[in-house]
């Protein structure tokens, strides 16, 4: 039947709303932040000293490295991985067992490229045994769910549960608490991964696949761009990601456990949900083919102000979480009512 | 015979669920001489009484097309209220409160998704969160206590030796769900939007209806099984039961349902609860630590996955078989036609 | 027999914004009446459907039903008056039996009941649109298409519906489902039921209507007795004579340089294996309706279906591709016939979109920083004529011309030997197919063998150098150059074997 017609009754809003979209998203984020900002300078002592944005940027490093990996998955229309922190936590056992015993030959033990080889490799195999089922078919949340449990039980059951511990000096100490030029290692990670992270994307055919992909997966293979390499790409990089962090932390934390990243990780709670909500927070659309790192390092910085505002201002965790909950319900509600232009073909 | 093959094919995950569950069943009763025992029974029905609620909340929104990350913030606010609550003004009261606002929580959730059009995973992200910050406010971050233990006893009692009033009203309320999801027009709707979104829009059915009860019945449930967990241990925390978000997914999972929505069903869900729950309470036994039930849920939930995968690329093949061979049985009158007519 | 009709409508016109879809419309009906309605893509056969149905009531003039004026603003004011629409594509759910899908929605639906008592209230509708050997418990997806639209109608009647309206129900249906679709038809208008009957297949229409109205251009053409109009006089009629003008000429000749050869290549839904070549820049038309094979043939060529035979040749190379990412390493591109479902990105700016195919030769080791692809895009899009301004729009702010043009444009960038492309101007307004048939015939002039199917005689008779015709999976003919008639074509696309005495 005549669609020509359908195209052209378009009303002028809408058509108005979708040219200026990624205007108005990025005018509504940045206003969200200088709101913010000045509720938070007027109201909250200390909140205008460059320690204090360090404090920011620095806790927004950690699940923000993580978000800027699964940012690959989203944008790739592969929705994300409910392993991130089971990813973490065993990668983070690796790494330790690698720096404390060097994997059973004494002479590895405290071996930093050693150990940190041994995470990242665990990583990437998650990566690619996640993505590969993801990219034959499978759904990415039951495939990720699956593969949850099973990373957890893996690291867990290696490690026997115990916290392994290794002693200072060694060789990590530069990535868990060192510094450069004022800046904490993980932040320069950070900064640079986003750096990298918008690179990629934007500059790379690679990542214009990404996009394409997202964007509509049957026309990426009508144009040759399949999905199941796309996945298993992606998947691998969130993993790595994750791998980096576990890392970093561990190596700040001298030791690894299993359970370091379940739970009680952070005020806000579940590590998986708070990286997840950080790519949302950015207005990166759940759909796929939308959105940059950019918007999400942007948004882990969001959430890190958020939190460290109520902390200033002596909040307790409870009101804390309330309020990184409500940003989030807030923000995926406007970024839902915005994005319901050319995006909305469900 | 017939008749048998006929039902099994007709809802092949199901059947396969069934199947599952009662080898699970099998293998521990055959290794563990108690597991038969009516005492192992009454705890697998007292466990089931959380784990099918939940699987249960996690059926229907996945049915409807959704799914629902908020249950275990909701359940463990649902505690919080009536720990809370239950001393002042007394258990029923309470029960009353807390499951009022589960599902005000869970209706409001629904309105949210169907009005703006948004997925349920990308908001309930969100609330997961918020509801957890609620929850550690009204417990004041503390672990809330029952002082009067006599609620805390009479949940547990026995009643009809395997039962208990709390797995009791469980199975009661899953008989109603049931059948409320199979014979009512509104039960057919969330099938609908859950199965077909695009076609049962364009049929008629307004969005907002299922999507509200679907979500509405998930909160009541995570709510009742907040409630059940609180009144029996006598504690509630604000932070706690996050674990049961992926106990209900996998239950539901292995109890058949499909991710792509509009398939399952209340039987399955209990079903897929009880097996999950065999294996939780026969791994006890072996005294292995939490991981490794985690673990093996895990690998459970694999298999389920991988049995549904399997089953669909089978009906994709069986699928163009069937047409080739429709398309061979016109061939030769057509072409017989052909040649007649055209001469070639 | 009816004396008066018992729905009329009088002058109705309706404007969206500058686009006029229906200018002077009118149409009537009686009671028991089967009505044809036919016309081109863009005549207004939609709008007007829409307006009657209820879908649409921005519209200025007379709807009159039994003698009194109407103004439906749902569709279900309208089939509270009796009349409801099937659409052609099916609204119904599939993992839910016949039954419940029936009873799904709808004022008079049951709030309770078992699947018993929904399949016994389902078997009158069921027998009366001729499923009487299907058990209303059965899914719905085990059953097949035909019957899945049979079933669309089988809800309808339930609600009581007295003029139904019948949007293409045989387009993607062979022919023994196709023949149960009309047998409903006149089952239901011996019952007195109305039946408005919308289609493109020209053979149906004469088999089984009493009068059919004819629009285009949204004007009505006036209603004409079946039995007194030939298929010939009725094109005459749909199409005008405003035709020529919009067709470059053709090839002088076809050269013998095969392109590609195509050998005993069977897609799913083929009947048998076929052969053919195309020629060093010709453009060859593939003439058949949906589900005749013409669809298939190139979809298969360019991997995007599955056969269970065949191979093709291509400068000296054997091969058949299984993906369309290894039809594109050979150079065949291919543009399907719903470019909205993989022939756009809907929500990446043009230029993302026109060098999809081609991303190696955008960029250097993988890497891309802009200037190579601008000047790459742009030169595509004058090629095709799109607006060099709108680069960094979203393509689907283009109208549908425009993103059809993208959708093809883009295919550009790969330098293909051999473009296939199905339904070239689906969905196009007439100035933007003017441009892309031009653009095709340049393209042919350069070299690149264009193998197209389409469902538009027009197109079919006045584009190609060539064209092959299909019906019901068969290969039937081929016609070169100035052989190539619309009569022909028609006859053979519709009733090759003289079974309905057109």
């Amino acid at each position: 039947m005549s669609t020509a017609i359908q195209e052209n009754q378009q009303p002028f809003s809408a058509k108005f709303l979708q040219f200026y979209k990624d205007r108005t998203l990025l005018a509504i984020l940045l206003s969200l932040f200088a709101v913010m900002f000045v509720y938070g300078i007027f109201f909250t002592d200390n909140y205008l000293t460059l320690t204090n944005f360090k404090a920011i940027i620095r806790d927004a490093a950690l699940y923000g490295i993580m978000a800027i990996g699964l940012t690959f998955v989203t944008l790739s229309g592969n929705f994300f991985l409910l392993s991130l922190k089971e990813t973490a936590s065993i990668c983070g056992v690796t790494f330790a067992m690698g720096m404390a015993t060097g994997f059973g030959s004494p002479d590895l033990a405290g071996n930093f490229m050693v150990s940190l080889l041994a995470a990242l490799s665990v990583g990437v195999v998650s990566g690619v045994i996640q993505g590969y089922f993801v990219g034959m078919g499978g759904n990415p949340i039951v495939v990720t769910l699956g593969g949850a449990g099973i990373l957890y039980g893996i690291g867990a059951w290696w490690s026997d549960n115990l916290v392994i511990n290794f002693t200072r000096p060694h060789d990590a100490e530069w990535l868990g608490t060192g510094s450069f030029l004022g800046l904490p290692s993980i932040t320069w990670s950070f900064i640079l991964i986003a750096i990298a992270g918008e690179i990629v994307l934007r500059h790379t055919n690679f990542g214009r696949k990404v996009y394409l992909v997202g964007a509509n997966k049957a026309a990426g293979k009508a144009t040759g761009h399949e999905n199941f390499s796309m996945a298993i790409i992606v998947f691998t990089i969130c993993s790595v990601c994750c791998a980096f962090v576990a890392v970093a932390f561990v190596a700040q934390m001298d030791s690894a456990q299993s359970n370091y990243f379940s739970a009680e990780f952070g005020s806000s709670g579940d590590m998986t949900i708070l990286v997840i909500a950080t790519v949302m927070v950015g207005g990166n659309s759940i759909m796929g083919g939308y959105g940059s790192t950019l918007r999400t390092s942007l948004g882990a910085i969001f959430i890190a102000m958020v939190d460290n505002m109520m902390v200033l201002q002596g909040f307790n965790s409870g009101p804390r979480i309330v309020g990184v909950g409500l940003m989030i319900v807030f923000s995926i509600i406007v970024f839902g009512l915005f994005a319901k232009g050319s995006r909305a073909q469900e | 015979m017939d008749n048998l093959m006929k039902r099994i094919t007709r809802d092949v995950d199901l059947s396969f669920a069934i199947l599952l569950s009662f080898c699970v069943y099998v293998f521990f009763a055959m290794n563990i001489e108690v597991f038969f025992s009516h005492n192992i029974s009454f705890a697998i029905l007292e466990r089931f009484a959380v784990l099918g609620l939940v699987g249960l909340a996690l059926t229907i929104c996945i049915i409807a097309g959704e799914i629902d990350l908020s249950i275990g913030s909701n359940a463990a606010l649902c505690a919080v209220i009536v720990v809370k609550l239950t001393d002042p003004l007394g258990a029923p009261f309470a029960m009353l409160i807390g499951l009022s606002v589960s599902t005000l929580i869970g209706a409001t959730q629904g309105f949210v998704i169907a009005f703006i059009r948004i997925r349920a995973i990308v908001i309930t992200v969100g609330t997961l969160m918020l509801l957890r910050g609620v929850a550690l406010l009204i417990a004041e971050e503390k672990t809330v206590m029952l002082t009067d233990f006599r609620v805390p006893d009479f949940i547990t009692t026995k009643v009809l030796m395997y039962f208990s009033p709390a797995s009791l009203t469980v199975i009661f309320i899953f008989i109603c769900v049931g059948i409320f999801m199979r014979y009512t027009k509104y039960g057919r709707e969330i099938y609908a939007i859950g199965g077909a979104r695009k076609e049962a829009l364009t049929a008629g059915i307004p969005l907002r209806r299922p999507m509200i009860i679907a979500f509405a019945l998930s909160g009541f449930c995570a709510g009742f099984a907040g409630t059940v967990i609180g009144l029996k241990s006598g504690t509630a925390q604000g932070l706690g039961l996050q674990y049961l978000l992926l106990a209900g997914t996998v239950a539901a999972f292995v109890g058949g349902v499909s991710i792509l929505g509009g398939k399952g069903g209340v039987l399955g869900a209990a079903i897929g609860a009880l097996t999950v729950n065999f294996l939780n309470t026969g791994l006890v036994f072996y005294a292995l630590q939490v991981h490794f039930v985690q673990l093996f849920t895990s690998v459970l939930l694999v298999i389920v996955i991988v049995f549904q995968t399997m089953s669909r690329i089978f009906d994709s093949r069986q699928a163009r078989k069937s047409l080739l061979e429709t398309i061979d049985d016109r061939k030769t009158a057509l072409l017989e036609k052909k040649r007649s007519v055209l001469g070639k | 027999m009816a004396s008066n009709p018992i729905l009329k409508i009088t002058k109705v016109s309706r404007t969206f914004g500058a686009i006029q879809a229906l200018k002077e419309a009118n149409f009537e009906i009686n009671e028991g009446e089967i009505m044809g309605l036919v016309g081109e893509n863009g005549a207004g056969k939609s709008t007007l459907v829409k307006i009657i149905s209820g879908f649409d009531s921005g519209f200025k003039g007379s709807y009159q039903i039994n003698g009194n004026e109407v103004k439906f603003e749902t569709p279900s004011q309208a089939e509270g008056s009796g009349i409801a629409i099937a659409q052609q594509e099916l609204s119904l759910i599939p993992n839910m039996s016949v039954a419940e899908n029936i009873f799904l929605t709808g004022a008079k639906v049951k709030k309770f009941a078992t699947l018993n008592t929904l399949a016994n209230m389902a078997r009158p509708y069921l027998d009366e649109v001729g499923l009487t050997d299907v058990d209303p418990t059965t899914r719905i997806n085990l059953l097949s298409v035909g019957e899945q639209h049979l079933v669309e109608v089988a809800r309808l009647i339930s609600r009581e519906a007295k003029i139904l309206i019948l949007d293409e129900p045989t387009a993607a249906l062979g022919e023994a489902e196709s023949r149960r679709i009309l047998e409903m038809v006149e089952r239901l208008a011996a019952n007195g039921k109305s039946i408005i009957y919308v289609s493109h297949r020209l053979d149906e229409i004469f088999k089984i209507t009493k009068r059919i109205t004819i629009l285009r251009d949204g004007v009505s053409q006036g209603v004409q007795q079946t039995k007194d109009i030939d298929v010939n006089k009725l094109v005459e009629i749909m199409l005008g004579r405003e035709l020529a003008n919009m067709f470059p000429s053709k090839a002088d000749h076809i050269s013998d340089d095969p392109k590609i050869e195509i050998k005993d290549l069977w897609p799913d839904g083929v009947l048998e294996p076929i052969s053919f070549s195309a020629y060093k820049g010709e453009i060859l038309g593939l003439s058949g309706q949906l589900g005749s094979g013409a669809g298939e043939v190139l979809a298969s060529i360019a991997g995007a279906l599955k056969s269970r035979s065949g191979s093709l040749t291509i400068n000296d190379e054997n091969f058949l591709p299984k993906s369309p990412s290894q039809a594109i390493k050979k150079k065949i591109a291919y543009c399907s016939s719903d470019r909205k479902k993989d022939g756009l990105f809907l929500g990446r700016p043009i230029f993302e979109n026109l060098t999809s195919p081609a991303l190696s030769s955008i960029s250097k080791y993988g890497f891309n920083f802009g200037s190579t692809e601008q000047d790459f895009s742009k030169s595509l899009a004058k090629e095709f004529l799109i607006d060099v301004k709108r680069m960094f729009d979203e393509s689907g702010l283009l109208s549908g011309g425009n993103q059809q043009k993208v959708a093809l444009g883009k295919w550009l960038s790969i330098k293909p030997d051999v473009l296939l492309v199905n339904e070239p101007t689906r969905g196009v307004d007439v100035g933007a197919k003017s441009e892309i048939y031009q653009r095709m015939r340049d393209l042919a002039a350069r070299g690149i063998t264009i193998i197209f199917a389409s469902t538009d005689i027009q197109e079919i008779t006045y584009l190609p150098d060539r064209v092959i015709t299909f019906y019901r999976g068969m290969m039937i003919d081929e016609h070169r150059l100035e052989n190539i008639q619309t009569p022909t074509i028609l006859k053979e696309i519709t009733d090759p074997f003289n079974e309905t005495n057109l």
